[in-house]
């Protein structure tokens, strides 16, 4: 059979092109990766009436369901129209107007994290309240954006190879007068992180410097000396990515900052993207756009307006290591940009 | 006595109690638990009425109170040492009637055992008057109070069933019944649980040759690997006394220090490490063999009337591995019980 699609039109709307000729896979949204149960059966639905009866467990947490006809399309964005009233614009308040023409855009992607503290007894934040609440402020938005939020710095979400990487760290706090030093927690913390504890005079010392907020110390202490700071924070992480030519971790940007700057940070991400592809969304990691115009402009950019929190610790600049597939990578003819 | 006090009258006449009297109770700190937006509840001076946490478990017992996890016995210099002092106050504490039975078992430990009786105990202990406070029909979860016979009490000054608007209060101790003189009188005696949903048999061992089959049961084995040797349980406990005896000199001058004493574990690896490094119980197994023997046997063929457990229930709760302790019991009484069988077929052939 012969096509004539507009293949770019029909991503934006969040279908993917298929190598058999004229079929689509949906990538539905799922943001934060939990949703009620009751929607298995619509995706079931949806995959048993257009496409090929599977599913795929999508790697950015979307339920994606390939092998839907072209022709399908209009059906299928008419019947998840609820779907993303339902958790687009109820469960995540975002701001944007439903119709008959399915997703608007897929330039911020699907948000992925972890269980959380809903669930894990290692995480330190609800990452499904968090991706809501950011969901709120990235979609919709034609310009890309990778975000992972991890409840721990065990980071199962990947925060690392994300564009924007959010981490929950808990600042623990040390009763002098309930620690029997047991060194649980020095052990816990040689094992799990970062060699942070000792023992000096039978009581716990702390070499602050080096925590990376994980709380195994907390998750290990038999008396409750260690507990978390109920004040809730967060590490952000930039750069990060996979692909064919220079995957990286990222690194470091923010350490110790409140939700509310988490919140304030991504509120610039738009206004930031815009700038470096003079109002042209296109798809490009968020890295490359800090590469573009350095590590400065961005925090000048994304701290704009935001007030950091006393605790907090901003990178005063990055280093990157990237995977070189070849060696000098980097370094290119003054044709190239 | 008893009497229906107003929560606002109660908080009235707990201003007028802490004028002599430190009050601790079971409270709440937010989000101080274990696990994230978890809280914790545990012994603490309360400021007012609706402090008290009578509704829930507390996760760590009132010992605490008066054995703190961190003692100053006395402070030296190069010359001198001056003993260590506590609060003129006396106490009070809001407590279930197990943890009372259970202060009757750290008594015959801190004071009636070996004939020395530990002044740093009795110097709090004598400050003591204990509020009763009813628990919830049928206990916890993890209570098993009946089994241990631990479930009643008649040693409290005052007991207390909390309402939403009211407080009944039984007066037993006629210090306390002028405070209530303009009080409504009423009908009121606290209520015990009579069962749990929980129950655990004791094993009777009533030889030697059977104890030491039991040390070499295989059931021990299977906690090498689930016990991480926390120490949670006895933290937790209101019975486990053992502690450790540390002198510390001062980082400005190491010639100034104190001698204190700090809470120990049983399930710690280096509990019975010796000098010269000989350990006497080096797995996981074999230190929950001790405890668990320690309170329903050990304890009673010394003390003979009672176990030391009381059935809080607070070890199993507390248990990051989720190793009950009562299912150990229970385990155990199987287990003998087997043994016991297989030695009257034995005499029988």
């Amino acid at each position: 059979m012969s096509y004539d699609i507009d293949i770019k039109k029909v991503r934006r709307n969040c279908y993917r092109q298929s190598k058999v000729r004229g079929e689509f896979m949906l990538q539905i949204r799922v943001p934060g990766g939990v949703i009620d149960a009751k929607y298995l059966s619509f995706f079931q639905h949806i995959a048993e009436t257009w496409g090929n009866g599977e599913f795929h467990l999508g790697v950015k947490q979307t339920i994606s369901i390939p092998g839907i006809k072209y022709e399908y399309i209009d059906e299928v964005n008419k019947y998840i129209r609820p779907y993303i009233e339902e958790i687009e614009v109820n469960l995540c308040g975002v701001d944007m107007v439903v119709d008959d023409d399915g997703y608007p855009t897929i330039g911020a992607r699907n948000i992925m994290a972890c269980i959380g503290n809903r669930h894990c007894i290692k995480a330190n934040i609800d990452t499904t309240d968090l991706a809501r609440k950011i969901e709120k402020i990235i979609f919709p938005s034609d310009y890309h954006i990778k975000l992972n939020i991890s409840g721990c710095p065990n980071d199962c979400a990947k925060a690392h190879v994300s564009d924007i990487g959010i981490i929950g760290i808990t600042k623990t706090e040390y009763d002098y007068e309930r620690c029997i030093g047991c060194k649980k927690c020095v052990e816990a913390c040689a094992h799990h992180a970062t060699r942070v504890l000792s023992v000096e005079k039978g009581k716990i010392v702390k070499d602050t410097c080096c925590c990376v907020g994980c709380g195994e110390c907390v998750l290990v202490c038999p008396t409750g000396a260690w507990t978390r700071n109920p004040k809730k924070f967060y590490r952000v992480l930039i750069g990060g990515r996979t692909g064919k030519q220079t995957p990286r971790m990222g690194k470091i940007f923010l350490n110790w900052v409140t939700e509310d700057v988490v919140l304030g940070v991504l509120k610039n991400w738009e206004t930031f993207s815009a700038y470096v592809m003079n109002n042209k969304p296109e798809y490009i990691h968020g890295g490359h756009l800090i590469d573009r115009v350095g590590y400065n402009k961005f925090k000048e950019m994304i701290l704009k307006d935001v007030k950091l929190n006393p605790e907090a610790m901003v990178a005063q600049r990055v280093l990157w290591t990237e995977t070189e597939y070849r060696s000098n990578f980097n370094v290119k003819p003054v044709t190239q940009r | 006595m008893s009497y229906c006090v107003s929560i606002k009258r109660m908080n009235e006449i707990l201003k007028e109690l802490q004028k002599e009297y430190k009050v601790y109770a079971p409270m709440r700190f937010e989000k101080r638990g274990r696990y994230s937006d978890t809280d914790l509840i545990r012994y603490a001076e309360i400021n007012s009425i609706e402090d008290v946490v009578y509704d829930e478990k507390s996760d760590f017992s009132p010992k605490e109170v008066i054995y703190p996890i961190t003692q100053a016995l006395f402070y030296f210099t190069e010359y001198e040492y001056m003993e260590s002092k506590v609060d003129d106050k006396k106490i009070m504490i809001f407590v279930r009637p197990c943890d009372i039975n259970g202060f009757r078992r750290l008594d015959t430990i801190f004071l009636k055992n070996g004939g020395t009786e530990d002044i740093y105990y009795k110097r709090l202990r004598e400050k003591v008057k204990f509020i009763l406070m009813e628990c919830k029909e049928g206990g916890w979860d993890s209570c098993f109070c009946v089994s241990m016979g631990s479930n009643k009490t008649d040693d409290y000054s005052l007991a207390v069933r909390f309402g939403d608007d009211n407080i009944l209060v039984e007066i037993k101790d006629d210090e306390f019944t002028n405070l209530f003189a303009d009080e409504r009188e009423v009908e009121f005696t606290p209520e015990f649980v009579t069962s749990n949903p929980t129950k655990v048999n004791i094993p009777e061992i009533d030889s030697h040759e059977l104890l030491e089959k039991i040390y070499d049961l295989d059931m021990w084995e299977s906690y090498n690997s689930r016990c991480i040797s926390c120490g949670a349980c006895t933290a937790v406990c209101i019975t486990c006394s053992c502690f450790t005896t540390l002198d510390v000199t001062y980082t400005e001058n190491g010639k100034v220090g104190e001698r204190r004493r700090v809470q120990a574990s049983c399930m710690h690896e280096d509990f019975t490490t010796m000098a010269g490094g000989l350990s006497f119980r080096k797995t996981a197994g074999e230190r929950m063999r001790f405890r668990t023997l320690h309170k329903i046997y050990d304890y009673k063929l010394r003390f003979k009337d009672e176990h030391m457990c009381v059935g809080c229930g607070r070890c199993d709760e507390r248990c990051p591995e989720l190793i009950s302790f009562p299912a150990t019991i229970n385990r155990l009484y199987d287990e003998v019980e087997k043994l016991k069988k297989a030695e009257t077929t034995k005499d029988i052939r």
